[in-house]
């Protein structure tokens, strides 16, 4: 069965992407693609277009938060939406990544009931 | 009542017939104006003038009764007519109540059926609930295996060093939220843990915990170190920091401990450890030595993998070995 929805997981740190790579696994009909930080994002999104982006905020050479911008200055994925995933909980960050253009701010350690449910509201997946 | 009428006037009709006409008593007035009739003796037409006379009034109450048979039969048409009328509103009636009673049974069909199915729905929706909730219990399940087979994978993805001490790290702030912690390792004499990595810890009043003493730096740490036991904070997390470490994992090598993992804080988004941090530490406990011991040895100068010879010289046969 081909994908119906395709997303970019931007992680540097392996662990967590086979962990989201895992909790994305249960979405039915979704690609996901694996990029290891934000200049790496830059390069797969310029490649294809993404029905959702996830991303790290602490990663090296590009953090998530340049990546946002980035991204929401392409006018090919300026609409696409994006979840930040990351440690840093604080409402300042939180407001910070949403007010440059996320649309969802989940925090580390994950549950991946809690990212599916996300990801299936952003694409407005039902079931 | 009618048929009784009718009844009485046919057999008035056939007393008439059979009897001779009785002389009217008293005779009728005479229509015309005639002198009266002598008696018989001094009139000899009188005999007969009372002949007439009976014949007349026969005549008469024929005609009468001839005119109450017209009425009657008139009267007995009409109620026919009524009858009919009637018997007719009845039939309509009947098969209407027929109707209603078919109509009444299908209700009562319809009601028994709508119950089974009510009973059929609640069923199917207990059904559901339970497969739902069964459902997401194994999600959750699911989720945890992924997890501690995810943290375990890369624990023992590499033999180098710096790279497990950093899986180690990944698995303590990505997974349990650890946001403080310490890593450590026992001397030789197992008197003191020396720390070997750490996340936002003061490195000079945590680099070495001494152990056996009167007055125990960190009493939970010296106690899960030398029971091998963990101690792990069930409840609220945001009381524990340096002073008091939220979890002490034992490492275990060889059925004894080599070392401890302490986490003394977790990000502030973290308020409990759940099932899946138990886990995860559990795996810690019987893993993370091993991936550290091997590790070192494989840090060692001089040290390589060995070749398939290894194995041999240690006794195994050949077959097995290879």
């Amino acid at each position: 069965m081909s994908a119906e929805y395709t997303c970019l997981v931007v992680e540097d740190s392996p662990m967590m992407r086979q962990l989201l790579v895992f909790a994305l696994s249960r979405v039915k009909n979704l690609k996901v693609t694996e990029a290891d930080d934000g200049v790496d994002g830059l390069r797969k999104l310029a490649g294809a277009k993404f029905d959702l982006i996830l991303t790290d905020i602490n990663m090296p050479i590009m953090d998530g938060l340049k990546l946002v911008k980035r991204v929401r200055s392409d006018p090919m994925h300026k609409d696409t939406p994006i979840i930040i995933i990351t440690t840093e909980g604080s409402t300042e960050d939180r407001q910070r990544a949403l007010q440059l253009g996320a649309n969802a701010y989940i925090t580390k350690p994950i549950q991946a009931p809690q990212v599916i449910a996300k990801v299936k509201e952003l694409l407005k997946i039902v079931g | 009542m009618s048929s009784k009428k009718a009844s009485a006037a046919t057999k008035h009709r056939k007393a008439a017939a059979k009897k001779p006409a009785r002389p009217a008593s008293p005779p009728a007035r005479p229509r015309s104006v005639r002198p009266p009739p002598k008696p018989a003796e001094s009139n000899p037409y009188a005999v007969e003038w009372q002949k007439v006379e009976a014949v007349q009034s026969v005549f008469r109450k024929s005609a009468q009764l001839a005119e109450d048979l017209l009425h009657e039969t008139e009267r007995l048409r009409d109620n026919l007519r009524k009858l009919e009328r009637e018997n007719a509103a009845m039939r309509t009636q009947l098969a209407s109540d027929e109707a209603m009673r078919d109509l009444l049974k299908k209700i009562k069909q319809l009601e028994t059926e709508k119950s089974t199915l009510l009973s059929h729905m609640h069923e199917a929706e207990a059904a559901s609930t339970r497969y739902s909730s069964r459902y997401s219990e194994m999600e959750e399940e699911l989720a945890k295996l992924a997890n501690v087979y995810i943290a375990s994978y890369q624990l023992h993805s590499t033999l180098r060093l710096p790279q497990v001490v950093a899986h180690l790290k990944e698995l303590l702030q990505q997974l349990v939220g650890a946001r403080s912690y310490g890593i450590y390792w026992s001397d030789a004499t197992r008197k003191s843990l020396v720390l070997f990595a750490s996340e936002n810890l003061d490195a000079r009043k945590h680099g070495k915990l001494t152990l056996g003493g009167d007055d125990p730096v960190d009493p939970v740490v010296e106690r899960a170190f030398l029971t091998g036991v963990p101690a792990i904070a069930e409840g609220k997390l945001d009381v524990f920091g340096e002073a008091q470490p939220a979890a002490v994992v034992p490492m275990h090598f060889d059925e004894r401990v080599v070392g401890v993992i302490v986490v003394y804080s977790v990000f502030e988004q973290k308020s409990h450890f759940v099932s899946v941090d138990f886990e995860l530490f559990k795996m810690l406990g019987a893993h993370a030595a091993s991936a550290l011991a091997g590790a070192l040895l494989y840090a060692a100068p001089g040290a390589k993998l060995p070749g398939p010879e290894a194995f041999r010289n240690l006794g195994l046969p050949a077959r097995d070995a290879t």
